[in-house]
């Protein structure tokens, strides 16, 4: 595959993206390498992977982080039930040894994500998502998969890669990855879209929504990105979200009213509305700190303030 | 090939002096790349090596000042001859004008060859000042001229030194293509009042990825070896009484007593500001934490001020601490007499202070006696680190003590980090 491919397929997807993207996935495939992509919340990183999956025409597995994750939800689980099962149904046997052997075959193994994506007969697309929940335990874990495409299972031996499939590893970035696991990896990092890329996501997604409405809803939530007083910015996923809200309430044209009742499907805490509304409608005072109602004395307030510590 | 694997060695050389951890994988991994790629797309070789060389946000700063350093497209690449041609020649001109004007009485001057090159390199203002400077202190030459001769030596060394540092405190180059980014390296006591809202959340963020590790690090601690009888007896239940998964117990944490002392006088006061933020983010790790502020009186803190920065601010001035000068050894000697006692063995002192106080010596001797007390003594110092060998107040406290640069948020995470460990 070439870069004029690859755009083809993601076009086809409807996926809205940029050359430099486009060259960091397809040298992600050609070197056959894991693909780290790290950016905000909501930015796009898993509609990667869901891409990719398409354009290779190939199933994808996910395996979503989580504090704790472990190889028995990983990797594999023997399938204890049915192990004990087989020990009760099968005690009168002659052969111990050939029963102990069973018990440790394929018949008993679970395989998980990372040994379903190894072991399926076509290559897959695999999805690590938000690498960064999980424990610095299980990353190590990770890296003997990543750079030799095998898993050690103490029970079976080695199991080697049937296919080698194209692994997405997502971070939020809530702490940093270890060298080792980045070293192993092509890296992408995604910012927010701009308001052109925005408005184009917008059009891929909701072909039928007004494009008047399109560009004002843009331009608005690019507007409360670059505000320093919203704590949570507000995602593309989001930004579709109020498009679609907007569109469903039959609202063409973004006024302020409009705006302050729909605010909810794009900021989601009370403080960020409260600042979102100021933005909005222009009063702000971004120039003299944040749009809070604060006492600004010293040029910032309690709310900015306190957010280190909550 | 050849060619290519030659150039992209050099370049991953220059990625090396940049602080990139670049191994032969990944110059090999650019060379395999560069082979199926358009070289004559400047942006897709750019977005293929970053790929291949920079592994985080950080490292990208890093590969686009090198790589634009390194390739450099045709038209750049005249301009920058026909610039560099014209440098030479003004450099040339302005060597020639240096030796008729560094002279005293017709001989050529007693300067050092990098001395005379900074005057050589000096803008035409900062030149004249100092041939004023020079004329006007001519009359000391007939006096005592070897008098003269240091003095020539130390006026000029000045200016070297601020040139260094001006050379040093300019951003790091990434400031527009990333603010969020120049801001985590750009010094704390150059933060403008619209910059503090920007660097809360950026603090806000650090602070998350500072919990994040520290509940890892409590989550992957090692079990101590002993059997949890109850745990495991539970666990075999879910399979038919057999004990396929041992249960141990875990390692009993000991957490450790922070002690704070920080210095609210008048400069310190921005940076005490920025530094409590971080620590509040400890609070995890420590059992329980006491916080002094100090100038030429100490306060113990009320926890309820710290809990937003203007309470903070309102709380210092309102104590009177504020806008007066620095009394390290009061403050210690205070502290260490305190009863019940602040210090003991579990106990961290953090010092959160730029050195500068009056009777260094007695300070010293107190800090001695604080770290006999406490056990452990950390010193977060917001001078940048390069200018420490100029300070005696620093390099007198580092000798007696561990002292951390945090001139900058990046370098202020890393001694939080550091701390925890």
């Amino acid at each position: 595959m070439d870069i004029p491919a690859l755009k083809a397929k993601l076009d086809e997807a409807r996926y809205i993206y940029d050359d430099s993207l486009v060259t960091t996935l397809l040298v992600a495939l050609k070197l056959g390498r894991p693909l780290l992509i790290e950016g905000a919340a909501g930015v796009g990183k898993t509609e990667i992977a869901k891409v990719m999956a398409h354009a290779l025409d190939r199933d994808l597995v996910r395996l979503q982080c989580y504090e704790g994750l472990d190889e028995s939800k990983a990797l594999y689980e023997w399938n204890y039930q049915k192990q004990l099962l087989s020990i009760q149904v099968q005690m009168n046997r002659q052969d111990p040894d050939a029963l102990t052997r069973s018990l440790f075959s394929d018949d008993y193994l679970l395989p998980r994500p990372l040994l379903q994506s190894i072991r399926a007969e076509k290559p897959v697309v695999l999805l690590i998502d938000e690498i960064d929940k999980s424990d610095e335990e299980f990353e190590a874990f990770l890296l003997e998969l990543l750079s030799e495409m095998q898993v050690t299972i103490p029970e079976v031996g080695v199991v080697r890669a049937r296919t080698i499939p194209f692994v997405v590893l997502t971070s939020n970035r809530t702490r940093p990855l270890s060298e080792a696991l980045r070293r192993r990896c092509a890296y992408l990092y995604i910012q927010y879209p701009s308001l052109e890329k925005e408005v184009a996501i917008i059009r891929a997604r909701l072909p039928n929504v007004n494009e008047h409405l399109a560009v004002q809803a843009a331009q608005a939530i690019q507007r409360l990105r670059g505000s320093d007083a919203i704590l949570k910015k507000p995602s593309i996923a989001e930004t579709l979200d109020w498009v679609s809200a907007l569109e469903a309430l039959g609202i063409s044209d973004l006024t302020d009213e409009s705006a302050r009742q729909t605010l909810g499907f794009v900021l989601k805490s009370s403080e960020d509305l409260e600042a979102g509304e100021a933005v909005l409608s222009g009063k702000s005072g971004e120039d003299e700190g944040c749009g809070h109602a604060h006492d600004h004395q010293h040029g910032h307030c309690g709310h900015c303030a306190g957010a280190g510590s909550q | 090939m050849t060619v290519y694997l030659e150039k992209l060695a050099e370049f991953s050389a220059l990625l090396r002096q940049e602080g990139l951890p670049v191994g032969l994988q990944e110059t090999a991994d650019a060379c395999e790349i560069l082979s199926c790629l358009d070289l004559g797309d400047r942006g897709t070789v750019r977005a293929a090596l970053q790929a291949v060389y920079a592994k985080s946000r950080e490292e990208q700063a890093a590969f686009q000042r090198a790589f634009d350093g390194f390739f450099v497209s045709a038209e750049k690449r005249d301009a920058l001859r026909r610039r560099h041609a014209a440098e030479a020649e003004a450099l040339a001109r302005r060597r020639a004008e240096a030796e008729q004007e560094l002279q005293v009485n017709g001989q050529p001057m007693d300067l050092r060859e990098d001395l005379q090159e900074v005057y050589i390199r000096m803008g035409d203002r900062s030149r004249e000042q100092l041939r004023q400077l020079l004329e006007k202190t001519k009359g000391n030459l007939e006096r005592s001229p070897q008098l003269y001769s240091n003095f020539i030596r130390s006026v000029f060394m000045r200016f070297l030194l601020e040139q260094q540092m001006t050379m040093e405190d300019a951003a790091s180059g990434c400031e527009e293509s990333d603010p969020d980014l120049a801001l985590l390296y750009r010094d704390i006591s150059h933060f403008r009042d619209a910059d503090i809202p920007r660097a809360a959340a950026l603090i806000a963020a650090i602070s998350r990825q500072l919990d994040a590790e520290l509940s890892r690090q409590k989550q992957g601690a090692a079990h101590s070896g002993k059997l949890d009888f109850r745990r495991t007896i539970r666990k075999g239940l879910e399979t038919g009484g057999s004990f396929y998964r041992l249960a141990y117990r875990r390692k009993r944490r000991r957490k450790r007593r922070l002690v704070l002392l920080c210095d609210v006088s008048g400069s310190m006061l921005q940076f005490s500001e920025f530094a409590l933020r971080f620590i509040k983010s400890m609070s995890e790790v420590s059992e329980s934490s006491q916080t002094y502020l100090f100038s030429e009186e100490i306060h113990a803190v009320d926890p309820f001020a710290l809990q937003n920065m203007d309470a903070f601010r309102d709380y210092v001035r309102a104590s009177g601490l504020y806008g007066r000068g620095t009394d390290l050894g009061t403050a210690l000697e205070k502290l260490c007499a305190s009863r019940p006692a602040a210090l003991g063995s579990s106990t961290t002192l953090l010092i959160l202070s730029d050195t500068k106080t009056i009777d260094l010596p007695r300070a010293g001797r107190a800090l001695l006696e604080a770290r006999q007390r406490a056990g452990k003594v950390l010193w977060l110092n917001p001078i940048p680190e390069r200018k420490w060998p100029y300070v005696r107040s620093i390099q007198t406290m580092q000798m007696l003590c561990q002292m951390l640069p945090c001139s900058t948020l990046d370098e202020l995470a890393r001694a939080c980090r550091k701390m925890l460990k």
